[in-house]
């Protein structure tokens, strides 16, 4: 009986080539869409567009401005007319990320250089200023130099005549020879071991895409319970011996089914494009994904018995989809949310789905890490099951 | 037909809230019988059906299929199938599929299937279409796969409900024959139904229901008989929509609008009055374009019961 609703959904699927489609081809396609969206996210790809302007016209202004236009991380350009309104002005309309102006010589000791950005694009300005005081570093360590020795003279009561000689013979030497020379900063990066650029990235965003298509698919399917009561197949079923029963579960089956198979079109383009180490966890993953898809399935079908109407449910379902997937971290990482918005998350599956994922796949974590989401994740499906089975018995 | 009912109904009565829907029904139908049950919308049919497919508890009175409550004992609701308005199939398999999953539903063991399935579309003259899917169908078509997703395993009672709704009269005449098909393998066939002419035609008998309260039954050919007498009913289709003179000279004649431009009355000596009735008609000016003279039917039987009811 279980097998014979599982044979209807999946015909109900198999003849419907467009639902087949959406079901098992559209998510890999968002998958790559996503990744390659969020992936450029964590810096390594951002060159940043900056309009300068020198309104110093200062040898040192000069040599600061060529190395910020000859800085090959940066896509920078001098406004034309060379005024800080042009600037502003660029930066307003969004031609640029963010804009300098250089007002003063570098070595002055009152803020000579202006940093314009929008407020909308926050995080262009501190990235100028990292960028700026790279380019300060590497082009005018003279004028540096000088900057130090203006800080520094009040703190120590001043130099005396022979000190700022030498001094002045060592910027002589830094503005002939210093320039461009490699020299070692005050950090070293290192990433962690085994780490692939925007791999974390993409294995978070493989697990918030399969469980944001498997809950929408899974609510489309749970759809035909109201399609049953509607169309007098539930009468039917429920004046036989059985109930609706082995119609609710035959269909749970089905929709963990389709969830895994979902899954694995997306894992399977994860290994593929970014290299995602997916048969390397082969078996854990497999866990996580069958218990995400139960979960999608279970939820799905117990939202859904408690809808009278098509329309309620498919109201209902696309509000509970957007809003999980908003607090749950498949639309937006959660690490950029607000820190009480990344609790509320963990009320999602999304939240467990991603985090099981990602400690399987990225982290390389212990099972033990796991379980806590594999829990939350088969208790939830289970629940929503059960919920499920009461309510069709309740329309008995 | 057989004397030992399949379905005995003994006072039933149901009430949702402070309304009263079911008060005091009885019911008996028997295998190798066809019983319509009639009644205007709100009547409680619905509701009796509902109980008889144990689908809840009746506040009052019993439901025994064969004996035992379909309500408590999932064996009893195995003696029934039901046959819902809706065309209660899966559009997107065929008609094959449909009946192995529907059998698969109704409890038939896997190795009964194939022959279940078989006797059912021969039953209802459906095997011609096996692989088609059932939205290709034509509308009389669905309804036999209809009824024969209800009779995969085999029950001894059939309910109906209301299965001529959107077919048309060479589709109807076919489900007809299916029903006797099906009530002469000793089926017992309960049909709900607004289709005066189908129960008339196909019942063995008929029970009227009205507010809840079964308030007429018995075999349509003596009911019509005890009820009209030697009455014959004469039907006048104007040519014209009479206007309000006209329908104040109809009206005097005792003629009652049916439906459209159809007016109708009783009358003990029909062919003579039908005759008299035209003349009169036309000298008033109001020319009829067809008269008939036929005997009553279940529907002025209906009407009738409608008239005892309010003024009861």
């Amino acid at each position: 009986m279980i097998l014979a609703m599982f044979r209807v959904m999946a015909l109900a699927l198999w003849r419907d080539r467009g639902a087949l489609v959406m079901t098992f081809l559209l998510p890999p396609l968002v998958f790559l869409i996503f990744s390659a969206v969020f992936a450029g996210t964590t810096g390594e790809d951002i060159r940043l567009k900056l309009a300068i302007a020198d309104d110093a016209h200062t040898p040192a202004s000069r040599r600061l401005v060529d190395a910020l236009l000859a800085d090959p991380d940066l896509r920078a350009e001098r406004t034309d007319p060379d005024t800080g309104e042009r600037v502003r002005a660029l930066v307003k309309a969004g031609r640029a990320d963010a804009g300098i102006i250089v007002r003063a010589d570098p070595s002055a000791s009152d803020s000579p250089i202006v940093v314009v950005s929008d407020p909308s694009r926050a995080v262009a300005a501190p990235l100028t200023m990292a960028r700026v005081q790279q380019a300060m570093a590497r082009a005018l360590p003279d004028v540096l130099l000088d900057r130090t020795l203006v800080e520094t003279a009040p703190a120590v009561g001043g130099f005396t005549s022979r000190q700022m000689a030498v001094v002045a013979a060592a910027k002589a030497r830094l503005a002939k020879d210093g320039a461009g020379a490699a020299r070692p900063g005050l950090f070293e990066r290192e990433d962690i071991t085994g780490a692939k650029k925007g791999g974390g990235t993409i294995a978070y965003y493989a697990g918030a895409v399969s469980i944001l298509f498997a809950l929408f698919s899974a609510m489309t399917g749970a759809l035909s319970l109201i399609d049953e009561r509607r169309s007098g197949i539930a009468d039917r079923i429920l004046a036989g011996t059985r109930g609706m029963g082995p119609v609710v579960t035959g269909k749970f089956l089905f929709l963990t089914a389709q969830g895994v198979v979902q899954a694995t079109m997306i894992f399977i383009t994860a290994q593929l494009v970014y290299g995602v180490p997916v048969l390397q966890h082969i078996g854990p993953w497999l866990v996580t994904t069958v218990l995400a898809s139960v979960c999608a399935a279970g939820l799905a079908l117990g939202i859904v018995a408690f809808c009278r109407t098509r329309d309620q449910a498919q109201m209902l379902s696309t509000f509970i989809i957007l809003i999980l997937a908003a607090i749950g971290g498949s639309m937006v990482p959660r690490f950029l949310m607000p820190p009480w918005l990344q609790t509320v998350g963990w009320a999602t599956p999304h939240a467990w789905t991603i985090e099981a994922y990602q400690s399987i796949l990225w982290r390389d974590a212990e099972l033990m890490a796991v379980y806590p989401a594999w829990a939350v994740l088969a208790a939830t499906g289970l629940a929503g099951l059960m919920l499920a089975q009461k309510a069709t018995r309740l329309i008995r | 037909m057989t004397d030992r009912p399949i379905l005995n109904v003994w006072g039933a009565e149901h009430q949702y809230g402070d309304r009263k829907v079911l008060r005091g029904v009885d019911l008996t139908v028997h295998p190798g019988e066809i019983y319509a049950l009639l009644g205007p919308n709100g009547a409680g049919k619905s509701t009796l059906v509902g109980a008889i497919c144990g689908r809840f508890k009746l506040t009052g009175g019993e439901v025994a299929l064969d004996g035992q409550d379909p309500f408590v004992t999932a064996s009893a609701r195995a003696r029934l199938g039901l046959v819902p308005q809706e065309i209660a199939l899966y559009g997107h398999m065929t008609v094959r599929e449909n009946l192995e999953v529907f059998g698969r539903l109704s409890g038939v063991m896997r190795c009964d299937l194939a022959p279940a399935v078989a006797s059912a579309m021969q039953l209802t003259r459906t095997a011609d279409r096996e692989h088609v899917p059932v939205r290709h169908l034509s509308g009389g078509y669905r309804r036999r796969v209809n009824i024969a997703a209800a009779i995969l395993h085999r029950p001894q009672l059939l309910i109906l409900d209301e299965p001529t709704v959107g077919v048309d009269i060479d589709a109807r005449e076919a489900l007809d024959t299916v029903i006797r098909n099906l009530r002469d393998t000793g089926v017992a066939v309960l049909i709900v139904t607004h289709d005066l002419d189908q129960a008339g035609a196909l019942a063995d008998r008929v029970g009227f229901l009205r507010e809840g309260r079964k308030v007429l039954e018995g075999v349509p050919r003596r009911l019509i008989e005890q009820a009209f007498g030697q009455e014959m009913e004469i039907l006048v289709q104007m040519h014209l929509e009479p206007d309000m003179d006209g329908e104040s000279i109809l009206a005097a004649e005792g003629l009652e609008r049916r439906k459209g431009n159809l007016w109708a009355r009783l009358d003990l000596d029909g062919y003579n009055a039908a005759a008299q009735l035209d003349r009169r008609l036309r000298g008033l000016g109001l020319i009829p374009r067809e008269i008939r003279v036929r005997a009553p039917s279940l529907q002025n039987l209906f009407s009738l019961v409608a008239d005892w009811s309010r003024a009861a």
